[in-house]
C-alpha cells in the first residue's frame, strides 16, 4: 500500500504548531458584537437555594441580563434530570446558579461578584457507597420520575439512576468448580479531562428564528438534536458549527455550554453570547472524569482456569446522570478484562453523589473497570503463586470464546490477546524478573494488565462522508469527524488516497464541521473515527469511482470494467497512456463541439453500525458493538523502599490494531493515551472535603503530568484484521489508556509488598498502606 | 482576567514610591507594591486580592541589582528568580530556586516578589535565612538595614507603606557547602510537601524549613539540636522535630503525619550528606 501505514503528516499540522488554528474561543476573540456570558457557581456541594439576589448586580454598568434557574426545561442525554441553573436546590460544588449577560467578560465577571446568594446546607452524599447506604440522602428525591431514554433502569427512592445486569452462566456452578478464591475493593474519585482548550461555545438567534451555535464540541449533532429537544425548536432551524477542538477526551462529548449559550442569547433578543468556561469552571462546573467503588470476587483452579467471577461497579456519576448511565452499562458490557470466563455475575450501577457529574473520559469506563479487574487478576496470580502475565495468558479471550455479554467471538470481532502478552513479555524482558535491586534503598519493579474494549455506542450510529472535486481534479473531503487532535481526518484522506491511488496532497479536508453541509457522523468518540467515517468515506470513493467511469466509458467508447483509476486519471487497463485526467472529467465532459456530458461528481457515503442489538434487561445479553481491541502494558517503575516515591522509567504498549493507518499518528495517540493513563493513575483526582467541596479545582493543586515528568514509551502493534473495518483497522484512540492505572498499582503493590487498591497512587497512599495508617 | 480596574505605577526612584504609596492609600486606593505580578494575575483573577492601585518597583536601580563589594552580594527584589538563577553568585540560592513554579513563571516571579508572597511557601527566603542576610527596607522612615532572621517572622514583617529593596549576603556564605531538597506529593512540579535549605559554616548547620508549616521558617531552637553531636543524626532529627513551630500542614499536598515522615528522611539525608563533607 502507498499512503495507508505512512507516517503522513496531519493536514492541520502548520496551522496548529504556528499557533494560527482557530479554536471557537478565538474566532470571536475581539469581536464587539458578541456579549459575554459568566457563571456564578455554588461553593457548597448540596444546600438549598433561600434567596438570589441581583439587585447589586444589576447596577454594573453593561450588563444585559442575569438569568436564573425557573422556567428552564430539565436537561440530560439519558435522564433529564438536570436543571441547565439550578433551582431551588445546589448538588454539587460548581453547579451553575446564575448566568449574567454583559457587554464584555469583565463587566459580566464584576457583576456575577455582586449576586448575593443564600444557603441552607444539606446532608452531603460523598461518595457511591455512601450513596447506596440504607438511610442516605437522596441527591433527587424521585429519580423514577424524570423523563428518559427506553432501556434505563432507576431504582426508586434511591440515589441509583441506573442498575445493569450482566448473567452469564451459573454462579453456584462457577463457585463449586473454583478451588482458589480472592475478593477486594478497589476505589478512586472523580477527576478531570484538562483538556488545553475550555469549553466554549457562542450562540446566537437569528431575526428568521434560525439557531447558530459555535462550540467546541466533540458532538456538534447531538448539541444540534438536544438543543432541538429541550427548548421545542424545529431541529432543521438550528446549526451547529465545530472548528477544530483542543483537546476533548470524552469531556466535551456532553452537551454544556452550548445549552447555557442558548438560553444567554434568548435572554438579550438573540444576540451573539459567548460562554467560556474559566478553567476552574472547565475542571467542576462543567461534566468531569467519573469515580468508581468496585468490588470484585475470582474464583479459579489451581492451575489457574477462572471459572466465576461476582462483580459489583458503583459509578460515581455526581449529581446529574448525563452520560452515567451509559458508562456503568460500558462497565457492565466489558466487566471483566479479556478472559474467558464461564460463569460472570455483575451488577454496575450508575450513582448519584454530590460531586461534580461525569462525561465520557478516554475509554468510557474501560481503565476505570480495568484497574479494578486487573489488580483483582494480580491478587489472584499472587495468591496461586503464579506468574500474573502466565494468569492472564492461559485465561485469554478469543475466537470461539463467549463474552460477558454471551457475544460469540471470531476471527474478527476480537484482537489477539496472546500475541499481544508475547510481544509485551519479550520487549520488557518480562522473563528477567519483576524486581530488580537497585541498591538498598532502590528497587526497579515490573507491572502488567491486559486490556480490551468494545464501543457500546448506539446501535443505529451513523457517519456520512462527501466528496466534491476542484477544477483542478483535486477532491475535496467532507465528513462529520470532529478534528480533536487525534488526526483523523488525515487519516481519512489517507484512505481515500490509497483507494483512488492518487496524492495525498491532492486531497483537501475540510476541518470545520457545520451541522446544515456536514453529513452527519453521530459523535467523535469511542476510537470509532476511522471505523465509522472511513467506512463512509470508502463507499464515497467508490461512488466517486463509479461516475469517473461511468463519464470515461462513454468518451472513451469503452466498457466500465476495462477501465482503472490511479493518480488523478480514469485510464484504459490495456494502455494506461489512453485515459482522461480528473479535471476534464469530474465536472463534465465538453467535446471539441461543445456538447457537454456527465457533470459534477459528488461522491456520497454512509454507514450505520450492523448488527448491534439492545442488552437485555436481566441478563445483558446482546451484541454491544462492532469489534474488541485488545493489548497488553507493562510499567516499570523505579521504587524507593524508604520513601515509598517512585519514578515511572518506562511504559510498554503492545496493542492490537487490525493495521496501522498512519504509524506516527498511531503511536502518537498510543503514547498520548499512556501519559493520561498514567496521570489518572498516579496523581489526578478532585480532593473532597466533608462537605463534598473539590479542595483543588485549579491547576496550581491539580497537576497534570509536566513535559519533562514522561517517560519513556515503547509502542508495538500487532494486526489482526477486523474485516468489516477499512483496511481491517481498530479503534486506537483510547486503548493506550487501558491498562496502564492496573499495571501501576501492580508493579507498586509488588514493589511495595502490600495491596495498592486506590487512585491516584501517590507515595502518600504507599505509606499509609504499608504503614497501617 | 481581573475584573477590577487597577492603575498602574512605575516610579523612578525609592522616595517616589513611597510618596505614592502614601498618597494613593489616602484616596482609598489600597496600592500594593508589584514587581513581578504574577500573584496579582493569579490572585486577582479568583477574587482573592483586591487593589486599584499597583506600585511597580522594577524601575528603581536598588531594586535592580545583581553585584559585589569587598563583603557582601547585593541581589535587587526587582531581579526575576531566572536572572538570579542565570547569574548564579549564590549557588544555594539558584539550587532552590529552581524549584520554584516553572521557567516561565520564574522569568516574571521576582526574589523580592516570592519572599513577599500572600502564597506562603516563599521559598526563595529560605537560603536568605539560614546565610544570615541583611534586608534593605524602604518606607516613610527612609531606608533601613535589618538581619533577615530579625524582620522575618513566617513573612517580613513590613510595616504600612514599606517595601523590600535588596537583600545583602555575606560573600563567606556564597562557597559553604549546602543541600537543598524539594519534596513533593507526587511528580517533579507543584508546590512542595517540604523543602529544605541546609548550610554547613564553621562546623555548624542552618537549616531553614517550608512546606511544613503554613509559613517559612528557620529555628534555632531545632538548630540546636541538629548540631548537638552528643547524638547520633537520626537521635538529633527526632528531638529537632519535637520543636516544629505550630501548626503543621494537613492540606491537599500532604497530611501533617507524612509532611513529618517526609522530613524526617529529608533531613536525615541533607545532614547525612553534609557529614559526609560532600555538597
Amino acid at each position: 500500500m502507498k499512503t495507508i501505514g505512512k507516517s503522513v503528516i496531519r493536514k492541520e499540522a502548520e496551522d496548529k504548531v504556528t499557533g494560527k488554528a482557530k479554536y471557537t474561543d478565538d474566532k470571536y476573540a475581539g469581536d464587539l458584537k458578541v456579549l459575554h456570558g459568566r457563571l456564578l457557581t455554588s461553593p457548597y456541594a448540596h444546600a438549598r437555594i433561600k434567596s438570589v439576589n441581583t439587585e447589586e448586580a444589576w447596577k454594573v454598568r453593561g450588563v444585559r441580563a442575569i438569568i436564573t434557574g425557573e422556567g428552564l426545561p430539565l436537561t440530560g442525554e439519558e435522564i433529564r434530570d438536570r436543571p441547565p441553573i439550578a433551582v431551588d436546590k445546589v448538588r454539587y460544588h460548581g453547579e451553575v446558579v446564575a448566568l449574567v449577560v454583559a457587554d464584555d467578560p469583565v463587566i459580566a465577571k464584576r457583576a456575577v461578584s455582586y449576586i448575593n446568594v443564600e444557603y441552607d446546607l444539606l446532608p452531603v452524599v460523598n461518595s457511591p457507597t455512601e450513596a447506596v447506604q440504607e438511610g442516605a440522602p437522596l441527591v433527587h428525591e424521585n429519580v423514577e420520575e424524570y423523563d428518559r431514554d427506553e432501556d434505563i433502569h432507576p431504582i426508586p427512592r434511591s440515589n441509583i439512576s441506573n442498575q445493569m445486569k450482566i448473567r452469564k452462566g451459573n454462579m453456584e456452578q462457577g463457585w463449586s468448580l473454583s478451588e482458589v478464591t480472592i475478593e477486594s475493593n478497589f476505589s478512586f474519585s472523580p477527576s478531570d479531562h484538562t483538556a488545553m482548550e475550555t469549553r466554549c461555545a457562542v450562540c446566537e438567534i437569528k431575526a428568521d428564528g434560525y439557531v447558530h451555535i459555535e462550540t467546541s464540541s466533540q458532538a456538534p449533532f447531538m448539541v444540534k438534536k438536544l438543543i432541538s429537544a429541550y427548548f421545542d425548536i424545529e431541529v432543521g432551524k438550528i446549526v451547529v458549527d465545530t472548528p477544530l477542538v483542543g483537546g476533548g477526551y470524552g469531556g466535551k462529548a456532553s452537551v454544556f455550554q452550548e445549552i447555557l449559550a442558548y438560553i444567554a442569547s434568548k435572554a438579550v433578543g438573540g444576540r451573539a453570547v459567548k460562554v467560556l468556561h474559566s478553567r476552574e469552571e472547565d475542571m467542576i462546573t462543567t461534566p468531569c472524569h467519573v469515580g468508581l467503588d468496585a468490588q470484585i470476587k475470582l474464583g479459579a483452579t489451581r492451575n489457574g482456569k477462572l471459572k466465576a467471577a461476582r462483580i459489583q461497579y458503583l459509578f460515581d456519576g455526581g449529581a446529574y446522570s448525563d452520560k452515567a448511565v451509559h458508562l456503568s452499562r460500558a462497565g457492565g458490557v466489558d466487566c471483566t478484562g479479556p478472559y474467558e470466563i464461564e460463569h460472570i455475575w455483575c451488577d454496575s450501577y450508575a450513582v448519584y453523589t454530590n460531586h461534580p457529574f461525569a462525561s465520557p473520559y478516554r475509554g468510557f469506563s474501560h481503565s476505570e473497570v480495568l484497574f479494578a479487574f486487573e489488580r483483582a487478576m494480580d491478587i489472584l496470580a499472587q495468591e496461586l503463586n503464579m506468574d500474573p502475565l502466565h494468569l492472564r495468558r492461559i485465561n485469554a479471550i478469543g475466537p470461539g470464546d463467549l463474552t460477558p455479554t454471551q457475544v460469540r467471538l471470531n476471527r474478527s470481532n476480537v484482537g489477539n490477546v496472546v500475541e499481544c502478552i508475547d510481544r509485551v513479555k519479550e520487549l520488557s524482558k518480562w522473563d528477567e524478573g519483576k524486581i530488580e535491586e537497585i541498591n538498598e534503598r532502590i528497587i526497579r519493579v515490573k507491572g502488567a494488565a491486559c486490556l480490551w474494549k468494545n464501543s457500546t455506542i448506539p446501535p443505529d450510529s451513523v457517519s456520512g462522508a462527501i466528496l466534491t472535486f476542484n477544477e483542478d481534479g483535486s477532491i475535496n473531503l467532507i465528513s462529520g469527524v470532529v478534528e480533536i487532535g487525534t488526526g483523523t481526518k488525515t487519516v481519512l484522506a489517507q484512505m481515500l488516497a490509497e483507494r483512488l491511488k492518487m496524492d495525498i496532497d491532492q486531497i483537501h479536508v475540510r476541518m470545520k464541521v457545520d451541522t446544515q453541509t456536514t453529513p452527519e457522523h453521530w459523535k467523535t468518540v469511542a476510537s470509532r473515527g476511522t471505523f465509522m467515517a472511513g467506512r463512509a468515506l470508502l463507499e464515497a470513493a467508490n461512488d466517486v469511482i463509479c461516475q469517473l467511469k461511468e463519464i470515461t466509458a462513454t468518451v472513451l467508447r469503452s466498457r466500465v470494467d476495462d477501465l482503472d483509476i490511479g493518480d488523478q486519471r480514469v485510464f484504459l487497463k490495456e494502455d494506461p497512456s489512453i485515459g482522461l485526467h480528473f479535471k476534464e472529467i469530474a465536472h463534465g465532459y465538453t467535446y471539441p463541439n461543445g456538447n457537454s456530458i456527465g457533470g459534477q461528481i459528488i461522491g456520497r457515503g454512509n454507514y450505520i453500525l450492523q448488527r448491534m442489538t439492545y442488552l437485555d434487561q436481566e441478563t445483558g445479553r446482546g451484541n454491544p458493538g462492532p469489534e474488541w481491541s485488545v493489548g497488553a502494558q507493562v510499567v516499570e517503575v523505579e521504587f524507593d523502599r524508604r520513601d515509598y516515591t517512585y519514578r515511572v522509567v518506562k511504559l510498554y504498549t503492545v496493542l492490537d490494531v487490525g493495521k496501522v493507518l498512519n504509524f506516527m499518528a498511531a503511536r502518537g495517540q498510543v503514547t498520548g493515551a499512556a501519559s493520561m493513563g498514567l496521570a489518572f493513575a498516579s496523581r489526578e483526582t478532585f480532593l473532597f472535603d466533608d462537605l463534598g467541596r473539590v479542595l483543588n479545582p485549579q491547576l496550581r493543586t491539580y497537576r497534570p503530568i509536566h513535559y519533562k515528568e514522561h517517560p519513556e514509551y515503547i509502542v508495538e502493534f500487532v494486526e489482526t484484521p477486523h474485516i468489516d473495518a477499512p483496511f481491517g483497522a481498530r479503534g486506537v484512540g483510547e486503548q493506550g489508556l487501558l491498562g496502564i492505572p492496573a499495571a501501576l498499582g501492580n508493579g507498586l503493590s509488588t514493589a511495595a509488598n502490600v495491596s495498592l487498591n486506590q487512585l491516584p497512587l501517590i507515595p502518600e497512599l504507599i505509606w499509609r498502606t504499608k504503614e497501617g495508617k | 482576567m481581573i475584573p477590577f480596574d487597577f492603575e498602574y505605577y512605575k516610579p523612578k526612584t525609592i522616595q517616589e514610591s513611597v510618596d505614592l504609596f502614601q498618597t494613593l492609600t489616602e484616596e482609598g486606593k489600597h496600592p500594593v507594591f508589584f514587581s513581578g505580578g504574577t500573584e496579582i494575575i493569579t490572585l486577582g483573577r479568583i477574587n482573592h486580592l483586591y487593589t486599584e492601585a499597583v506600585i511597580d518597583i522594577r524601575d528603581i536601580p536598588a531594586c535592580k541589582v545583581m553585584e559585589f563589594d569587598e563583603h557582601y552580594l547585593y541581589l535587587g527584589a526587582g531581579r526575576s528568580l531566572t536572572e538570579i538563577e542565570d547569574a548564579n553568585y549564590f549557588p544555594l540560592l539558584t539550587a532552590t530556586s529552581k524549584e520554584i513554579a516553572d521557567h516561565t513563571a520564574r522569568n516574571k516571579i521576582t526574589l523580592g516578589g516570592n519572599i513577599c508572597a500572600n502564597i506562603f511557601y516563599r521559598e526563595a527566603v529560605l537560603p536568605l535565612l539560614i546565610s544570615d542576610s541583611q534586608v534593605f527596607i524602604g518606607g516613610p522612615e527612609g531606608i533601613k538595614a535589618e538581619p533577615i532572621m530579625r524582620i522575618f517572622d513566617k513573612k517580613l514583617q513590613l510595616k504600612e507603606g514599606e517595601f523590600l529593596i535588596q537583600i545583602c549576603t555575606e560573600r563567606k556564605y556564597l562557597g559553604v557547602p549546602y543541600v537543598t531538597v524539594k519534596k513533593r506529593k507526587q511528580g517533579d512540579t507543584g508546590y512542595p510537601l517540604i523543602t529544605v535549605a541546609v548550610l554547613k559554616i564553621d562546623e555548624n548547620i542552618n537549616v531553614a524549613i517550608s512546606g511544613l508549616c503554613p509559613f517559612p521558617f528557620r529555628s534555632e531552637q531545632m538548630e540546636t539540636y541538629l548540631n548537638n553531636s552528643n547524638y547520633s543524626i537520626k537521635e538529633r532529627i527526632d528531638l529537632a522535630v519535637k520543636h516544629i513551630p505550630d501548626p503543621i500542614l494537613s492540606d491537599t499536598e500532604g497530611s501533617s503525619e507524612y509532611r513529618l515522615f517526609v522530613l524526617k528522611n529529608t533531613l536525615l539525608d541533607c545532614l547525612t550528606e553534609l557529614e559526609r563533607g560532600n555538597m
